[in-house]
């Protein structure tokens, strides 16, 4: 009788686990594109780090990460119980009086406490401190099931420790009421899974898996099989679809959300959320402009946080970008950047400068043109660098140190803007002329080295490229003249002026993960680093990516006062940059800000500064008339090893 | 002959239509300008003061305000019984209106966006294609007449040949049937977005950060007023609040091409810079000589602003 009765429940669960896993699993199959885990091996290494060890989830959360820990370990270590108990309750065969059953209960019994330990504080975090990140209200069913895994494990320390002998509970014995509770409760969370955030359990390191392995990977638009970028609910990926159903709505991607936190309407937690619920309702046809808040697509910086924080392997970046590209074939730009699109097309700079400009530069800074046989290395100048007076002066430094140190390089006879604000956002056509006309020029001039001090040049370059057919080695110039000067001391009697913070570009810190060269290279020049808040892998963006140089009229506060805000709370009399938006954006904070006579106006403004510049005045050899250094290390050019941008 | 499209609104005739009267004139041989309207008294008298062999006056109530349907009529009978050889007009935003619909009503072909014409018969036309990223040369075929427009500032309406003694005026009448009109047109507004228009100011005094306080503005004020220039600002003095946001240049602000602009107290930010190289002459005042405003002005004083202006202002006030 009993056992029949658990039987039937067991098959009820089971069918409806299946029917809600099923609706799911049909708008799987249906989602475009495919699930593909090219490359390995980095693969395999974010799954063990993320999912067995849980990196992603500790990270910035120390305290809740490890009590998460505890629960997903106890998780695993339970399975084994859980079958043998259901295993007797079906009445298919009882191994729980075995020795080795008595020695895994024993194991198990300190799993029990941690889990115990973690889930009770993650219910009061949830219940009692209710942080923002998780939402406005407190999710019942997130409760519940805290509860439930709560008498999980009390029914199994009861069980374990044989307190339940003798005893019975109106007649029934204890251990029957304990084991049945037990079962009640594995047999609810299975109902329960599916429809809840508890489904992260099962995909997640699937999600996890499949996530591209460089950070911001979206691939190209084929234009012969007439891929136009996101339009509706239904044309949502495959990937796309498993992010919406996977998302534990923890709200790192929120709160690590630039423009969330200055008071926009874009939330990267909301689209995914949006997205499932689209799905989950079958409109399929339904535009993703109308299924998320405007501007909110408008609004990504694309500095890559929420996707970098998502501990379950969320894309946001294709999401919004494929989205953007969507509403770009549609001619449903925002205004700001028609005249930027036009002036890529004319001019082939993201200004609308004339290209002699450029040339001007070239022959006032005295670098030759690049020629395979005399160079090794080839100094990609960029929009920026062509055009822009301030961020010329950064290159202009970059140029002294490599012809102190001997490093034979040149520059381009012609550049196109690389087209990283066409790619990002989303006019993809545009990007593809760029990107083709540009690797066209790289390989036909036989360039094998690359040096540039923009990082989103670096993205685009050494990363964006590779589809195009470009092979040759990106590297930032911070990198690069790390290397370069290893070794090198401070000028004498240069004084070093108080501290210097250095904003991480996001496309430095965040996709090239490059955050020791630029420090190494200050402590170089002497200075002492006083870290902001928001800095190395994880920075707070400038407000610039994604096309928003060009905004400027921001909703809520901008995102580069804001950063600005941030580093000069820092208390240093420097800051220090490496990369030409971040400059312009934050350079633009400063002179807006103070303007009441707050920070910034005053007695001694913060010097603002790019890196290469702060390196060139500051070490020996470049720019104090000093020869250069007798054995130039130069002659053979540093070899740099591993990935050449990731 | 070569006819002569003139276009007048309220009786001023358009400037563009004096570069389409120099680029007739190239071809050499007699040139009508027929000046389309209802009551356009003035236009006519002006244009009357053209070397031309006659103005013709389009005049009928239907032709008051613009509408395409209307002014394609006219357009379409004056050049039928007129038959000249070719048919000028300024690229402007009526012609590419009209000017498509009439050679498509007459069956004949239409050259826009003309930046130089040879006499010839049929003329040669220069024009850009592909963004301009090349000049075509483009000859109408079959019969004439054979409908030109010419790009905005490709001539000089300045080098336009006036006549000795007045044209002869003549009316030509059409009929335009009240029928033919499908449009409507609403009274002409401007939008009010921009209560100030940089854009045609020949003079512009810009302030930047470097002016400090808001009490300062005044004297960058004085300047302007010295000097019968509008007074702009870049983004930190909007963001101030120390002028409205109208009198932004830059790119999210107004896009300027003044003969002088005069830049107190500004950087350069590649954003501001963007909205004023446009500009004739740049003139920047600023203490940083590594500002990167130098490296685009054309004259430039290294030194305090508050001593500069006002001496400005004094030397000014003399003359």
């Amino acid at each position: 009788m009993e056992v029949w009765l658990f039987r039937l429940l067991v098959v009820a669960a089971a069918a409806l686990f299946v029917r809600q896993m099923l609706v799911r699993y049909r708008l799987l199959a249906r989602a475009p594109g495919a699930l593909e885990a090219p490359e390995l091996a980095p693969r395999v290494r974010a799954f063990v780090s993320e999912i067995v060890f849980q990196s992603r989830t500790i990270a910035a959360r120390p305290i809740v990460g490890i009590a998460h820990l505890l629960v997903f370990w106890g998780f695993c270590a339970f399975a084994g119980y859980t079958s043998v108990e259901a295993l007797r309750g079906l009445g298919i065969i009882d191994l729980t009086g075995t020795a080795a059953f008595h020695a895994y209960e024993a194991a198990l019994v300190p799993f029990a406490s941690g889990v115990l330990a973690g889930i009770t504080l993650l219910a009061i975090r949830r219940g009692v401190l209710r942080p923002r990140a998780l939402g406005a209200y407190v999710s019942k069913e997130s409760l519940l099931i805290s509860a439930f895994i709560a008498i999980l494990m009390i029914t199994f320390l009861v069980d374990a420790a044989d307190a339940h002998a003798g005893v019975a509970v109106g007649g029934v014995p204890l251990e029957r009421v304990n084991w049945w509770t037990h079962m009640l409760v594995i047999l609810a969370f299975t109902v329960l899974i599916p429809d809840s955030k508890h489904l992260h359990l099962l995909l997640s390191p699937a999600t996890v898996f499949l996530r591209a392995p460089i950070l911001g990977t979206v691939p190209k638009l084929d234009f012969e099989k007439e891929q136009t970028g996101l339009e509706t609910v239904g044309q949502l990926e495959k990937k796309q679809v498993l992010d919406a159903f996977t998302c534990v709505e923890c709200g790192r991607c929120q709160e690590n959300c630039p423009a969330f936190a200055t008071g926009k309407v874009l939330n990267p937690k909301k689209l995914i959320l949006q997205n499932e619920e689209a799905l989950l309702a079958g409109k399929l046809d339904l535009p993703l402009k109308d299924l998320y808040d405007d501007p909110a697509l408008w609004q990504c910086t694309t500095c890559g946080a929420c996707q970098n924080e998502c501990p379950v392997g969320v894309e946001h970046l294709p999401l919004i970008v494929n989205a953007r590209r969507g509403l770009v074939s549609n001619g449903e730009a925002p205004s700001q950047l028609v005249p930027v699109y036009n002036h890529l097309e004319r001019r082939g700079n993201i200004w609308g400068l004339l290209s002699e400009q450029r040339q001007k530069f070239i022959d006032a800074a005295g670098v030759e043109i690049f020629d395979p046989v005399k160079h090794d290395y080839v100094v990609w100048l960029g929009c920026a660098g062509a055009f822009e007076a301030d961020f010329q002066k950064s290159l202009r430094a970059l140029f002294d140190i490599l012809k102190a140190k001997q490093v034979r390089f040149g520059v381009l006879a012609k550049e196109k803007c690389n087209g990283d604000v066409a790619k990002r956002t989303g006019n993809e056509y545009l990007f593809q002329e760029l990107a083709t006309s540009n690797v066209a020029d790289l390989n036909e001039a036989g360039v094998k080295k690359v040096i540039t001090s923009c990082p989103h040049c670096l993205k685009t370059l050494g990363h964006d490229y590779r589809e195009f057919g470009f092979e040759a080695e990106v590297m930032h110039s911070a990198v690069f003249v790390e290397e370069l000067t290893r070794g090198a001391t401070p000028i004498p009697g240069v004084p070093t002026q108080g501290t210097v913070t250095y904003h991480d570009p996001c496309y430095l810190g965040r996709y090239a993960q490059t955050v020791d060269e630029p420090r190494a290279l200050l402590a170089r020049a002497g200075a002492t680093i006083a870290e902001p808040e928001r800095t190395k892998t994880n920075p707070f963006c400038c407000g610039a990516g994604g096309g928003l140089l060009f905004e400027e009229q921001e909703t809520g506060q901008r995102i580069s006062d804001a950063r600005y805000e941030q580093l000069a709370a820092t208390g240093a009399d420097t800051v220090v940059m490496a990369c030409p938006f971040c400059s312009i954006m934050l350079k633009g904070a400063q002179a807006s800000a103070g303007k009441s006579g707050a920070a910034g106006a005053a007695d001694k403004p913060i010097a603002m500064t790019d890196l290469m510049s702060y390196v060139a005045d500051r070490l020996p050899g470049v720019r104090d008339g000093a020869p250069p250094a007798a054995a130039p290390p130069a002659a053979s050019p540093p070899e740099r090893s591993g990935e050449p941008t990731s | 002959m070569i006819l002569v499209i003139a276009e007048q609104k309220d009786g001023a005739i358009n400037r563009a239509s004096w570069e389409a009267v120099a680029a007739a004139q190239t071809l050499g041989g007699p040139i009508r300008i027929a000046v389309i309207g209802s009551g356009a008294t003035a236009a006519i008298g002006e244009m009357a003061g053209a070397k031309a062999e006659g103005v013709l006056t389009v005049d009928h109530a239907a032709l008051a305000s613009y509408t395409a349907d209307a002014y394609t009529h006219a357009i379409a009978e004056l050049v039928t019984a007129q038959a000249p050889d070719v048919v000028v007009a300024a690229h402007t935003y009526q012609a590419r209106d009209v000017m498509p619909r009439v050679a498509a009503r007459l069956d004949r072909p239409l050259v826009t966006d003309v930046v130089g014409i040879q006499a010839g018969s049929p003329p040669v036309c220069v024009r850009p294609m592909f963004q301009a990223k090349l000049v075509a040369e483009v000859v109408p075929v079959g019969p004439a007449p054979h409908f030109v427009t010419v790009q905005i500032g490709a001539f000089r309406a300045d080098s336009a040949a006036r006549g000795d003694s007045p044209a002869p005026v003549t009316t030509v009448d059409v009929t335009v049937p009240a029928d033919a009109i499908r449009q409507k047109p609403e009274p002409p507004f401007r939008e009010a977005k921009q209560a100030v228009d940089l854009t045609q100011a020949p003079r512009i005094v810009s302030v930047g950060r470097g002016i400090k306080g808001e009490e300062h503005i005044q004297l960058a004020r004085d300047l302007a007023a010295s000097l019968g220039a509008e007074l702009a600002a870049s983004r930190p003095i909007i963001d101030a609040g120390w002028l409205p946001s109208d009198r932004q240049v830059g790119s999210s602000g107004q896009t300027v091409a003044p003969k002088l602009y005069l830049a107190l107290g500004i950087s350069g930010a590649i954003q501001h810079v963007v909205g004023m190289k446009g500009a004739r002459t740049i003139v920047a005042i600023n203490k940083d000589p590594d500002a990167p405003i130098f490296e685009i002005a054309d004259y430039g004083i290294v030194g305090d602003l508050f001593e500069i202006v006002p001496a400005m202002i004094a030397e000014l006030k003399k003359g």
